[in-house]
């Protein structure tokens, strides 16, 4: 009997079901959307941040001094103390090295040589990865370098291959600045004296492209760090790391000093991906390392990505009041209107609590298959407006665009507005008497 | 009969007989008014509000003097703030190498140090230096490493030593870790360097960067203005982004918003089929049976935008208030959106059944279903 009441209100009322089901069909698609927005918006907007360049960088603690104004090295040091490129494959194995997107080690050197059409050089190069990949012989690697951590470098031609790197030869980049200073072109070549080591057979650079940074490296040559050592003639050094982390913004116990921890607490602030805790474990990872947090790029993103974020889960909350609100009112009306029905039932001897089991099953049904529905349909529209507006839509897959843990959410958002909603006007109908409600021409 | 029922008389009884059925259709007004004044508020402000937000990267144009000059001309810095506006932040640095008493290079810089505070707010810093204080300093991480005593800083300059009291460490992981700061005038005094950077910090978007930027050129000609380009191309990039997401939320959910009120409304037009068919019966027309649903739909409509309004401010008030801890005050300007839209899902909401209702019978209603 239960079950024929149950078939035949959805068959015979279903105008009406339609309409309280598309209430929550698109309560719970606005509120999947937003939500699924919400929980993704953080990786976004730190892609995003990615302009504003590294958060952390690292450089031998026994470094010397440096004496830079406006990014010009005042006293260009001759050798001082160098990290091993060899032991940046630990990162890919700190606790954080998923967190870990980009990984830039810089090895400044200085070039003196001459252009092709005989003009002297005298400027100063950086070796940098371009397309390095890092890895620490498990799991995936890291494809990295320098114009990942720079998105907003301009290149005119190709970024240098590491293979090409010979004892006689690299492929270089120059600043746009130092190139139309000195007449260098794409595809000219620089023959530059090594400084030192052992090898005092000139290099050829081949210019592979010219880079405009709108900074001091418009006045340099970019060169492969491999070539860069064979120039400095100190093999495997590195003078400075910059990395790029996904980060947790900074909160006072970030702040603290992990030393001062009990080691309980240590063992919570290490496994937060804080800057300072991925900070503190690439110093366990590289011997003789300092690695401190760029406090500009750090803490300002850190600021807009808990406003961004912030403003996107209050609005998924308000969205998540507003459909609740409007899905109730919904389902008040469509038990108001049922009233007779109700009554007629009464008057026939059904009890309160089956009258009451009946409304809520049909509710909980309609909840269930608007709620499954609106998921769906909310998760495709977030990742419709995620690749619109972000521009990730090229390698989207099934398990990016449905979050399985927003579908029991969402539904059991839906079945619990729903029964709140109703519960009113059930209540409502069943006090009073059957003989007045049907004698009312509801 | 003698006395004929009036519009709004019929009106009145109708809201006033079944208060729950009008309490539910003024909530769901009142929601869709309230989301629909809380999104358009905040989405009026967010600009704003993300551009005050960026302000912590700090400078975003670079001062410096000419080719042919070492030095920014005294009085610069007034002239840059006169022509950047008083929301503009600027501060000065003068730089000089200088050696620590244990013989290293260190780079000295010349600063006001309140204007750095509010330029950068990203320095850590133990304590600020008073601003009377003519030998105070901050030491920078990494050149504090280098200096045997930070109480007590013993510089030389050209031969001529000055000593000057650490207040604090200066922590950013930037350049600025391996130099020393002091106040600029005493800084001048002793190295006789004016200063050569001037850090600026012009509030709002690209557009009113580069506007600033154009009118200092012309103001101050013989100096180099630049923006940091990083900066303000990353931060038009993310406002723009987020401004584009937050339209996209706010069209999203004032419309789910609206079409599920619609969907109640109509619920509760429809279900009043036996009052549509009695009146029918009793002589009334089509037009008239319009009106009074329309203009029944409408008193709700203007109740419910009135209440939404207060409520949607409030709410945009405490979200804005929440995130940025800036008050986003309300905005009369939404209003006549908000009310458009709800008069609009008013209409609907009382015409959609209409179609329904025009194609019974009333003898057949009123027989039974």
């Amino acid at each position: 009997m239960f079950f024929r009441l149950l078939m035949e209100s959805f068959r015979r009322q279903r105008r009406r079901k339609i309409l309280a089901g598309i209430a929550i069909l698109l309560g719970t698609t606005a509120v999947t959307a937003m939500l699924a927005l919400a929980t993704t918006i953080g990786d976004r907007i730190q892609d995003e941040l990615a302009v504003y360049g590294a958060n952390i960088v690292v450089y031998p603690a026994a470094d010397q001094l440096e004496v830079k104004v406006g990014g010009v090295d005042v006293k260009p040091d001759s050798g001082g103390a160098s990290l091993k490129a060899s032991d940046l494959k630990k990162l890919r194995g700190i606790f954080w090295a998923n967190n870990i997107t980009g990984v830039s080690p810089e090895l400044p050197v200085h070039i003196l040589g001459t252009t092709g059409s005989g003009k002297p050089v005298d400027t100063t190069g950086t070796g940098l990865w371009f397309r390095h990949s890092l890895t620490n012989g498990s799991g995936t690697a890291l494809v990295t370098g320098a114009p990942s951590l720079h998105p907003l470098w301009k290149l005119n031609g190709s970024w240098p291959e590491e293979a090409a790197t010979t004892a006689t030869g690299a492929d270089v980049v120059a600043g746009s600045t130092l190139a139309s200073a000195k007449g260098i072109h794409l595809g000219d070549t620089i023959e530059v004296q090594p400084s030192s080591g052992p090898s005092r057979t000139p290099i050829k650079l081949r210019v592979s492209g010219i880079v405009t940074a709108g900074d001091a490296t418009d006045e340099q040559i970019l060169l492969p760090l491999n070539a860069a050592q064979v120039l400095a003639g100190t093999p495997d050094a590195v003078r400075r790391v910059e990395v790029s982390a996904r980060t947790k913004p900074e909160d006072a116990f970030a702040r603290k000093d992990p030393n001062s921890l009990s080691a309980k607490q240590k063992e919570i602030w290490y496994c937060r991906p804080y800057a300072n805790s991925i900070a503190y474990q690439i110093r366990e990872a590289i011997p003789g390392a300092r690695a401190e947090q760029v406090r500009r790029v750090e803490q300002s993103e850190g600021n807009v990505l808990k406003r961004i974020s912030g403003l996107m889960w209050l609005i998924s909350g308000a969205a998540m009041l507003a459909a609740a609100f409007a899905v109730s009112a919904a389902m008040a009306t469509a038990v108001l209107e049922r009233q007779g029905e109700i009554g007629l039932m009464r008057s026939l001897g059904a009890s309160k609590g089956s009258i009451a089991m009946l409304f809520y099953t049909e509710a909980g049904l309609l909840a269930l298959l608007a709620g499954v529905i609106g998921y769906v349909a909310g998760s495709g529209i977030a990742a419709w407006m995620g690749a619109r507006i972000f521009g990730t839509g090229s390698s989207l897959s099934m398990t990016d665009v449905l979050n399985p843990v927003l579908l029991p959410v969402v539904v059991a958002l839906a079945l619990a507005v729903v029964f709140a909603g109703s519960t009113p006007a059930i209540r409502r109908a069943l006090t009073m008497e059957p003989s007045a409600i049907l004698r009312a021409d509801v | 009969m003698s006395t004929r029922l009036s519009m709004t008389s019929i009106l009145r009884r109708s809201l006033l007989h079944r208060k729950a059925r009008s309490m539910s259709a003024l909530i769901a007004m009142t929601i869709s008014a309230a989301v629909a004044t809380a999104l358009l508020t905040l989405y009026a402000d967010l600009d704003a509000k993300l551009h005050h937000e960026f302000r912590s990267f700090g400078a975003n144009v670079v001062i410096t003097p000419g080719e042919s000059e070492r030095s920014l001309k005294p009085g610069i810095l007034e002239r840059v703030q006169t022509s950047a506006g008083p929301d503009a932040v600027a501060a000065e640095f003068a730089y000089a190498v200088a050696t620590t008493d244990r013989g290293t290079p260190v780079v000295v810089a010349g600063t006001d140090f309140a204007a750095v505070r509010r330029l950068n707010s990203w320095w850590q810093v133990d304590s600020w230096p008073t601003p009377t204080d003519a030998t105070a300093a901050l030491l920078g991480q990494r050149a504090a490493d280098f200096i045997a005593d930070e109480h007590t800083v013993q510089l030389t300059f050209a031969g001529r030593p000055l000593t000057l009291h650490g207040t604090g460490r200066l922590r950013t992981g930037g350049d600025e870790d391996s130099r020393i700061y002091m106040p600029l005038a005493a800084f001048s005094a002793w190295t006789g360097a004016q200063p050569s950077v001037i850090e600026l910090q012009v509030p709002g978007g690209a557009a009113q960067v580069e506007t600033t930027i154009s009118r200092l050129r012309q103001e101050l000609p013989g100096l180099k203005v630049e923006p940091v380009r990083q900066l303000v191309e990353g931060e038009n990039r993310i406002v723009d982004k987020t401004h584009a997401l937050m339209y996209g939320a706010v069209l999203l959910i004032a419309l789910t918003v609206a079409v599920s009120v619609l969907a109640t409304l109509s619920a509760s037009v429809l279900e009043r089929r036996r009052d549509f068919a009695l009146m029918k019966a009793l002589g009334g027309s089509q037009l008239q049976m319009m009106a009074l649903f329309l203009l029944e739909a409408f008193l709700l409509a203007f109740a419910g935008v009135g209440i939404g309004f207060l409520v949607g401010s409030a709410a945009s008030l405490a979200i804005s208030q929440l995130n940025f801890h800036t008050a986003t005050m309300p905005r009369l300007s939404v209003l006549p959106l908000v009310f458009t839209l709800n008069l609009l899902i008013a209409a609907l909401a009382a015409l959609l059944p209409l179609r329904v209702l025009r194609g019974l019978q009333p003898a057949a209603l009123l027989k039974g279903e």
